[in-house]
């Protein structure tokens, strides 16, 4: 039997998806705990509740609609999506025929030969393989990401593209600020700066890059994987990451200021004392969402560093059954794995 | 997760046949509007631009998926993610002061008055849309698409504990808000 309260399985064992010794357990806890069967009798009637949904028909137009919208995001200019979507109803049958051949058309067309549209900046219609697109102080330009996304640049940024085919798509982000939204399977999309790459898990995010060559990612929706020499940094949504000559460590916008600012000066590379001073400010500083950074940090400090971040993240996350403080120090690869299934809910 | 399309269909697709564009659209079309339905607290008119942003993405990008992951879950993916998105800019809206332009219609009255079983189900989608975003697509993705914990968890990119946790809390404000309807 559990010991504990089994509050957070009883939707589990509802549903059935629990193991067989797991609902074993469950039932012979129910019998001994009324807290808990009062829990059960909760998450029973929720769930008698939410099974009354039902689905609702989609409305008729909704097909014709589609082709329309189809139909007009394929011309040469698409300011803004509410322009795509024609005001009048078509009058008849035969004009409803002819678009759903145009539009059928148009889809045809559009993934033969995906393109990178580009507005805002007069003289640049489009954006090919090799090309460099810049704005200046003055301009921004949107440009569409083949048929998978679209980003926006910033005054004062500079892409170019490198590779746009089925299978990858891939800029290099030189300089300046862009926002980039996809809805393309995951690592379709992927950003080059100077000091790593952003691969697109299917997301929005913006990213920045300086003069020497640092980047900026906030992520707003999704997952972005930042990627350089084997090291990968995995940046969720609400969070941000600089990164200098690889991929820093990911925390969470609401993390304090001390936090923040020991966490830069450890991913700069300091030495010594100071870095032992600015390691205790970050593990001071530490919230349980902060095991973010904490996780991140593990593999790349030496092993006293990692004993320490251990015990702070086994307080803020304890660790599951089997996972010890010397095989973490180990980076043992297996237990590693085990506590990523803990800490990862966290930004999941 | 229910099959319900074949992968000669999605190839069919990929290859540009109309029939089988169709044929996709009519097989997914309810569970999506259904879903973004619910998730707009009834808003009828998002929910159809929701239906449409979807399965425009869907269309135009299709020719790049490549069975890396299940045609489904990456659907309800898009379809979680559109969601989402759309959500935060009408947030962008009102905190702009625009609260007039987000109009939702309380379209249950005739209902309401037809059926109690309607009537419940109304109480539920209403809580439901109260709910936090993450935990109102969890629980939209079980008890419309019947999916697993297993499921869920690789179309939110999370863990089945994160599932299981989130179905709880769920489950408890449903009861919780609604046990004298019971």
């Amino acid at each position: 039997m559990f010991r504990k309260h089994i509050t957070r399985h009883l939707s589990a064992y509802h549903h059935g998806e629990l193991s067989g010794d797991e609902k074993l357990r469950v039932e012979a806890h129910l019998r001994e705990c009324a807290h808990c069967r009062r829990g059960y009798d909760e998450v029973r009637l929720g769930a008698q509740l939410a099974s009354t949904l039902s689905l609702s028909e989609a409305p008729e137009s909704t097909w014709n609609d589609l082709l329309k919208l189809r139909s007009a995001s394929s011309g040469p200019s698409r300011p803004s999506r509410r322009q795509w979507i024609p005001q009048a109803v078509f009058a008849g049958l035969a004009a409803a025929a002819v678009i759903v051949i145009v539009g059928i058309f148009s889809w045809n067309s559009f993934w033969r030969s995906p393109s990178w549209e580009v507005t805002g900046l007069p003289g640049t219609p489009r954006l090919r393989a090799g090309q460099v697109l810049e704005t200046d102080s003055s301009s921004t330009a949107q440009v569409k990401v083949a048929n998978i996304g679209q980003i926006t640049l910033d005054p004062n940024t500079r892409i170019r593209l490198l590779v746009t085919r089925s299978d990858e798509h891939r800029i290099a982000l030189d300089h300046g600020r862009l926002e980039a939204a996809t809805w393309a399977p995951p690592r379709l999309f992927i950003v080059e700066t100077p000091s790593a790459a952003a691969v697109d898990l299917g997301c929005k995010y913006t990213l920045e890059v300086e003069d020497d060559g640092s980047s900026l990612l906030h992520v707003i929706l999704g997952l972005v994987a930042l990627e350089r020499g084997g090291r990968e940094t995995i940046v969720p949504a609400g969070a941000f990451c600089r990164t200098l000559a690889a991929p820093g460590t990911p925390f969470f916008e609401d993390s304090s200021e001390r936090f923040q600012s020991a966490l830069r000066d450890l991913d700069s590379g300091v030495v010594g004392p100071e870095r032992t001073r600015q390691l205790e400010i970050i593990l001071q500083e530490a919230r349980v969402r902060d095991a973010l950074s904490l996780w991140h940090l593990l593999p790349r400090l030496d092993p006293e560093s990692r004993g320490l971040i251990y015990d702070r993240l086994a307080q803020l996350l304890p660790p599951p059954s089997g996972v010890t403080r010397d095989g973490i120090i180990a980076l043992d690869r297996a237990m590693l794995d085990s506590w990523k299934k803990v800490v990862s809910q966290l930004w999941q | 997760m229910e099959q319900i399309i074949d992968d000669s269909t999605i190839e069919a697709c990929q290859r540009g046949d109309s029939d089988a564009f169709r044929l996709l659209f009519e097989a997914y079309k309810d569970r999506v509007y259904s879903i973004a339905l619910c998730f707009f607290d009834g808003n009828e008119a998002t929910a159809k631009d929701v239906t449409q942003d979807v399965f425009v993405k869907l269309f135009i990008s299709i020719s790049q998926f490549q069975n890396r992951s299940e045609f489904s879950t990456w659907l309800y993916r898009l379809v979680t993610n559109t969601c989402l998105d759309r959500r935060r800019a009408s947030r962008r809206l009102l905190s702009f002061g625009n609260s007039r332009e987000i109009e939702i219609p309380d379209q249950r009255r005739s209902v309401e008055e037809k059926y109690i079983q309607r009537e419940l189900e109304a109480s539920v989608r209403k809580v439901i849309a109260g709910m936090k975003p993450r935990l109102r697509i969890t629980v939209l993705l079980k008890y419309f698409e019947d999916l697993s914990y297993e499921e869920i968890a690789v179309v939110l990119g999370c863990s089945k504990g994160t599932v299981a946790s989130r179905l709880n809390r769920a489950h408890q404000i449903l009861a919780r808000k609604l046990s004298h309807h019971v």
